[in-house]
């Protein structure tokens, strides 16, 4: 078995050396609609970070109206307790808020200087529940809380998540159309490429049909070689896109420090780079399968 | 061993290459087939390895019928039989121990079974000093040997020969006809298509004769002494 599947693998390989330019052109069209998928990959991971970390700290900010009265407080931290929406929530006083604010404007806290009054409301903090984290969702959870005695704002960043969702589902649609397109087009060219090497090989495979080897027999190599074609293609279009990654990131430093998360997923998961290896091989094999079955009649 | 019965071909809508052909072929056997070009022996051959079907009729090939054969069986009869061609049909790019080994190959056999059946073989047919040879570098008698080798590979029951002189001057043919008759000593029914009706009645075995893709006349082989062989109209 093994010794076939060496003989098979050297069969393979010398077809591909004999393809000449046509299997660099098979190969190379293949890196490049890999490199597309790939950046799409790319951008639907970085966003699905970007998502999911938002809904990490899915908070919504309930600012209190500075006259406030403690059993309207106490009321209000009962009824926020209550909520099935809340998971888990955080109580800042005004003091607490103003010395947090002293410490994001580290090195510039002479702003302040001036400020009189404290201006900064007490608030509570809301973590949000998985499954209550829809744009709909905040928007009833809002206007629940907002009739609520003793409550000035509600702020949750609403068209900033809506916005992310939408992108993020925009850029999962536009990356599976784009890269079924192009995923056709690249088994179509393995699929000439490999049919040239079919007609070049139409007497061996006359022979071998008369000496008996069966279909699957003089598909074999051609599969093989379908599939080294595509697996190729896709490691090379992996090595380009880690180049490109390598040298665009540091642009990125400015977003890296709001979106921690995002920023640190770094190149593409291991387990889709080896979908897109294994991918390659796929669209080989189905490009080879198709120029073959059309050749042989038994 | 090949049993036809009331075979006809037609391609297209009206080019009849057989008609009512009824052929029964004994085991052990050596079997020519003649009539001028056209006469149908090469489409017969080609209905008995399955690569043709007849439009109507039944063909038995040892025992199986093979007319409504499923296409996957078809490589398993073909392992059966040995095929030789006009013009060899050996691959330009292998050497000589290549092409033999490639129907071992094929068949499942490893290298090494592959490699001893080849030298055997080629010790056969005289040509053991030229297996890493390429097939341009040898003579069309040697080029028709080494086929006559690869289709004895797989220990055929049957041997086909479609026109295994057609390229070979009249020693060489001659030559070539021997070896047929050595096979056929081995036991191997062997069926041989030729537009050499001299090359026919000079072997001396038993001769279908083909016109227009009728059977004319089937010529037994007699083993007498002396006198012509029988013949039997049909």
């Amino acid at each position: 078995m093994i010794e076939k599947l060496k003989h098979l693998l050297a069969h393979a390989l010398i077809n591909l050396a004999r393809a000449g330019w046509g299997g660099v052109a098979s190969i190379a069209s293949i890196t490049v609609s890999f490199v597309i998928i790939g950046i799409f990959l790319l951008l639907i991971q970085h966003f699905n970070a970007l998502v999911t970390e938002w809904k990490e700290q899915f908070q919504v900010s309930v600012f209190l109206d500075n006259q406030i009265t403690p059993l309207q407080l106490e009321m209000l931290r009962r009824r926020i307790e209550n909520e099935a929406a809340v998971k888990a929530f955080t109580f800042t006083t005004k003091e607490e808020a103003l010395a947090n604010f002293r410490r994001e404007l580290k090195g510039q806290e002479s702003l302040l200087e001036g400020l009189g009054d404290n201006p900064l409301p007490a608030s509570f903090q809301l973590k949000i529940r998985e499954g209550y984290q829809s744009p709909e969702a905040l928007k009833g959870l809002s206007a629940f809380l907002s009739r609520l005695e003793g409550v000035e704002d509600i702020q949750y960043w609403q068209e900033l998540v809506e916005r992310i969702s939408h992108a993020a589902r925009l850029i999962r649609l536009l990356g599976i159309i784009i890269g079924s397109v192009l995923t056709l087009g690249s088994a179509m060219i393995v699929s000439n490429i490999i049919r040239l090497a079919v007609y070049a090989r139409a007497q061996e495979i006359e022979i071998m049909r008369l000496v008996g080897a069966t279909k699957a027999y003089i598909r074999a190599p051609f599969l093989v070689e379908g599939m080294l074609q595509g697996s190729l293609g896709a490691v090379l279009a992996l090595g380009v896109l880690f180049a490109a990654y390598r040298s665009v990131a540091p642009t990125f430093n400015l977003a890296s420090q709001l979106f921690p998360a995002a920023a640190g997923q770094g190149f593409l998961e291991s387990s889709m780079m080896a979908g897109l290896v294994g991918g390659g091989a796929v669209i080989g094999a189905l490009g080879s399968s198709i120029a073959v079955s059309r050749f042989l009649k038994m | 061993m090949i049993q036809m019965f009331h075979v006809y071909k037609t391609f297209g809508k009206d080019l009849e290459a057989l008609v009512d052909v009824d052929l029964h072929i004994h085991k052990g056997e050596i079997v020519f087939l003649a009539g001028p070009n056209g006469a149908g022996k090469s489409t017969l051959l080609r209905l008995i390895f399955c690569d043709e079907f007849p439009t109507s009729g039944q063909i038995l090939v040892n025992g199986r019928t093979t007319v409504h054969m499923k296409p996957r069986a078809i490589p398993y009869l073909r392992r059966t039989m040995g095929i030789v061609f006009q013009d060899f049909k050996l691959l330009r790019d292998r050497t000589i121990e290549e092409n033999l080994a490639l129907v071992a190959l094929v068949a499942g056999g490893t290298a090494i079974q592959a490699r001893q059946k080849v030298a055997q073989l080629l010790k056969l047919v005289g040509l053991s000093h030229k297996a890493q040879m390429v097939p341009c570098k040898l003579s069309s008698s040697e080029q028709q040997r080494v086929a006559m080798a690869r289709a004895l590979m797989n220990d055929p029951l049957i041997l086909l020969a479609d026109e295994p002189t057609g390229n070979l001057d009249t020693e060489q043919a001659a030559d070539a006809i021997r070896l047929l008759f050595e096979i056929n000593a081995q036991g191997t029914t062997v069926l041989v298509a030729t537009h050499n009706l001299k090359l026919a009645e000079e072997a001396g075995c038993r001769t279908v004769f083909l016109k227009q893709g009728r059977i004319v006349e089937d010529r037994q082989r007699v083993n007498l002494p002396t006198g012509p062989a029988q013949q039997k109209r049909v």
